[in-house]
């Protein structure tokens, strides 16, 4: 290598000199190897590099959420759309009562029909007067609504005006963002053309004026609904059956609620101020603490990540809940139990089932596995199980099942592992003990391995939680949080993940967006699970080797 | 096993320990089989229904058009009494020649249903090829790095830190990324140049750690004696750590095809197009080949798994393309596992 640097004949050096004279290298002072290592060690820093870009870049995106949304929330405040929301909770809360009338009467027309016997007609006839109930009962917020109706369209039309001055800004900004660099003549008439563009300077507090201005009305048509319902409520009809009877009782009670809830709501209302100013961390405690993610709505938007992220972990539970018993379980029988025919067969088995691509397993899932798991929801004998049968098809439990097919090769190799690991003596000192095969697994090779085991698991985990493909196509995708009030029944409602909803959404989003920054925010959330799981898992890693050794 | 048959020799007969095992191992067999048996329903689902979309009974036995054709729209209507389905193109050709009796015959309309899915398999080809390139020169070199040259520091161990955390991100992070950083501030677009990138990274930590553990498993001796004869440090990982390490680099990386075959996330805003009617390589320019988007076989499984309506109509495209993607990522799998289990035995130090 260094023949290069030595073309010209040099005169003859002692040989002293010549192994002690540093060699000059041929790139930039560095010896052929040198330059090699530094390539390789190149190479080697990509993968550094890389975790940075992505840090970097999903952060990047990521951070001009927080204040995209205090912008979002701040105009939510000032056009008045909170205040009409407050609003909307007493006409909701009211349908809400309208609705438990409704499946009363659904109950009892069933008990008519099926119990007595009746036709359809007379059975109708028999409801007339518990209809007559209903509809006045109904018709008692028709004032609430109307002014509900008014005050939104004031409130939207503010909001609308508020949306195009920024468009606007957006627009002037491009103009004269395009200056920088133009012809002097080019410029000049986009700095006109800027100047043009007029925009809207909007008093919130003045436009917010004609909604304060109805209040004497709300009040009024409160007194006037309360005392209607009152009276209305009075002439409840009764009903024989006990459970009816008890359902009618309790709707008295709900009655009762609503004259409280109304008084708190016009308490609220009273004290709302439109001018109170917006926090940052509530700008960011609506995303980590929000129950709503609703998109390209006409009303308002909300990034909560309540409900994917207890979609994602409520379907990571129960994947794990599935992969854990049978992956321990295969790796205990491989690696203590089986003979060596059938390791050979089972280990590249299991390792190439993780090879099965997740479209694959989630097109599986709408094809084939939701059908079959609702047609056995539906079997008569089953229906002791809560929640069967199952209202849809896809759902949390639908892709738990494909998911625990996916982390149970990570599981069980890992799990595995760590069992192999676990020094020979050990097991000879429990044999020499007297015990038996199945004790010395119980009591001394799985508690040695526990550790490996249990990263293994998390690592399972992560692998549950990050996946994609197998969520977006099976779990039901309905951004809702799982209701927990319906028991254990929760594992068969539909959910939506944080991984299904980046994908299902980034495709459609306006880039640089609050939408298109809300998913870069679950993105890093998804990011930072995943470095957590992982720094987890290390750590009680090196916990085990420690206990070995 | 002795500690059992010494308590059979003593009490003559099986003694409740030795039930209870019997039973527990049972227990631990059925899951294990239960695990197996699953997987196999899958394949046997997905290759009895593709299969009989793939496979023909008469020559030439397999399908040739779905493999050869781009997806079409699939046009279904009643014609003379009895359905008939059509792909858009012949459906056209047909609907000129018998305009009157077509008059006011409504037609129903799958999209991606009939032809067949050639595109989506050149797309998949160039993605992974691509990106299996990148992913095996960086990979490969890194790990010749971190087995042969790097001693303990802290530049090594922030740089496995980054390794293993970047082998546990989500795929769907990782096409978060791709998108934010090559397709749209490096403005590439949706292109293959953004994928192969993309997936080329999401492998890039299995090719490392994989292709190091292949580096180490060459015995100490061969580098030293090669060092001892005289040779450079290049020269001995050229001549005699490389050559037998090779094997096992790629089974890994065969592994790690399936891998990056098989993700569809990180492609999914990235390279992959629903629908695109010029091939890869019908392009103006050869620049253009490397920015321009393709189809997918697993974006196109997504599809046709979930855009539209489940019937006997659609399900040939949607198991025909299960199947194809299923059992060539299958095959690519197995081919790695049975090759590492071949090495193992080989060579064993």
């Amino acid at each position: 290598m260094s023949a290069t640097t030595e073309n010209q004949p040099l005169p003859r050096l002692a040989t002293r000199e010549v192994l002690l004279r540093k060699r000059r290298g041929w790139f930039f002072g560095m010896t052929g190897d040198q330059v090699v290592k530094y390539l390789f060690q190149g190479n080697a820093a990509v993968s550094i590099i890389v975790l940075g870009l992505i840090t970097f870049t999903i952060f990047k995106d990521a951070v001009g959420f927080i204040p995209m949304n205090h912008a979002n929330l701040a105009v939510y405040r000032l056009a008045g759309l909170e205040y009409v929301d407050l609003y909307r909770e007493q006409v909701t809360a009211h349908s809400t009562m309208s609705r438990y009338l409704a499946d009363i009467r659904a109950r009892q027309l069933d008990i008519l029909m099926q119990q007595e016997g009746l036709t359809a007609a007379a059975a109708m006839a028999r409801l007339a007067a518990f209809d007559d109930f209903a509809n006045k009962f109904a018709d008692t917020i028709n004032e609430q609504e109307t002014l509900l109706g008014t005050m939104s369209d004031l409130v939207t039309a503010v909001k609308e005006r508020q949306k195009v001055a920024e468009d606007l800004m957006v627009a002037r900004q491009n103009l004269l963002g395009g200056m920088q660099g133009a012809a002097p003549d080019r410029a000049a008439q986009l700095q006109k053309d800027a100047a043009a563009i007029q925009i809207e300077v909007i008093d919130f507090k003045a436009e917010i004026q004609p909604v304060l201005a109805l209040r004497p009305e709300l009040v009024a048509a409160n007194a006037s609904q309360i005392a209607a319902m009152r009276e209305i409520a009075a002439q409840a009809p009764k009903f024989a059956d006990a459970e009816l009877s008890r359902r009618m009782g309790k709707f008295q009670g709900f009655v009762q609620g609503y004259f409280k809830e109304v008084e708190v709501i016009a308490g609220r209302m009273a004290a709302w101020d439109q001018a109170k100013p917006i926090g940052w961390l509530e700008a960011f405690n609506a995303f980590a603490f929000g129950r709503k993610w609703v998109t390209a709505s006409f009303w308002q938007d909300w990034y909560g990540i309540i409900p994917l992220l207890s979609g994602s972990l409520l379907i990571a539970f129960l994947a794990l809940l599935i992969a854990l018993p049978l992956g321990v379980a295969a790796a205990i029988y491989v690696n203590q139990v089986a003979r060596p025919a059938e390791q050979k067969f089972i280990k590249p088995y299991i390792e190439f089932i993780s090879a099965i691509p997740s479209v694959v397993l989630g097109f599986f899932g709408i094809a084939m596995l939701g059908e079959t798991l609702r047609r056995v929801s539906q079997i008569p004998a089953l229906d002791w199980v809560p929640g069967f049968p199952m209202a849809e098809r896809l759902n949390a439990t639908t892709a738990a099942c494909l998911l625990a097919l996916m982390a149970i090769p990570t599981i069980f190799s890992l799990a595995e592992d760590a069992i192999n690991n676990v020094p020979r003596s050990f097991k000879e000192a429990s044999f020499a003990l007297g015990a038996t095969r199945l004790q010395t697994i119980i009591h001394i090779t799985v508690p040695a391995a526990l550790s490996g085991i249990m990263a293994a698991i998390l690592l399972g985990f992560g692998r549950v939680v990050g996946e994609t493909m197998v969520v977006l196509l099976c779990a039901g995708n309905r951004i809702q949080t799982p209701d927990l009030a319906s028991g254990l029944g929760v594992i068969f409602q539909p959910v939506h993940t944080m991984t299904g909803i980046i994908a299902q959404e980034m495709g459609e989003v306006v880039r640089n967006s609050i939408h298109y920054r809300a998913l870069f925010m679950v993105g890093v959330v998804l990011f930072l699970i995943s470095l957590l799981i992982n720094w987890l898992a290390q750590k009680i890693v090196r916990r085990y080797r420690i206990s070995i050794g | 096993m002795k500690a059992t048959t010494t308590a059979q020799a003593i009490y003559g007969r099986p003694t409740s320990a030795k039930r209870i095992e019997t039973g527990v191992f049972w227990l631990l067999r059925l899951c294990t089989y239960f695990v197996l048996l699953c997987a196999a329903f899958i394949f046997w689902d997905i290759g009895a229904k593709g299969g009989a979309v793939i496979f023909k009974s008469s020559a030439p036995f397999i399908n040739v058009p779905f493999l050869t054709e781009a997806p079409e729209t699939l046009n279904v209507f009643d014609y003379q009494g009895g359905k008939r389905t059509m792909g858009d193109r012949a459906f056209r050709q047909f609907k000129a020649e018998h305009e009157a009796e077509l008059k006011g015959v409504p037609v129903e309309t799958y999209v991606y249903s009939a032809g067949g899915i050639f595109p989506n398999i050149a797309g998949t080809v160039l993605l992974v090829l691509g990106s299996m390139l990148i992913a095996l020169v960086l990979g490969v070199l890194s790990a010749i790095y971190l087995s042969e040259y790097a001693t303990d520091g802290p530049f090594i161990r922030f740089l496995r830190l980054a390794i293993i955390n970047l082998a546990g991100v989500p795929s769907i992070v990782f096409g978060l990324f791709g998108f934010g950083l090559f397709v749209i501030a490096f403005d590439f677009g949706v292109s293959l140049l953004a994928g192969w990138l993309t997936l080329a990274f999401m492998v890039l930590p299995v090719i490392i750690t994989a292709s190091e553990e292949a580096l180490k498993a060459v015995p100490k001796g061969y580098r030293e004696a090669s060092l001892a004869l005289g040779a450079t440090k290049l020269q001995t990982i050229r001549n005699n750590v490389l050559p037998y390490a090779l094997p096992g680099i790629l089974t890994s990386s065969v592994l790690a095809i399936a891998r990056v075959a098989g993700e569809t996330a990180p492609m999914m805003f990235t390279a992959a197009f629903v629908m695109r009617d010029e091939l890869p390589w019908q392009v103006q320019r050869w620049t253009e080949f490397v920015f321009q988007g393709v189809m997918a076989l697993p974006y196109h499984i997504y599809v046709v798994a979930s855009k539209i309506p489940q019937n006997e109509y659609t399900r040939d495209v949607q198991y025909g393309t299960a199947f194809v993607f299923l059992f060539t990522v299958a095959a690519i799998a197995m081919t790695a596992v049975i090759l590492r289990q071949r090495l193992r035995k080989k060579y064993q130090w």
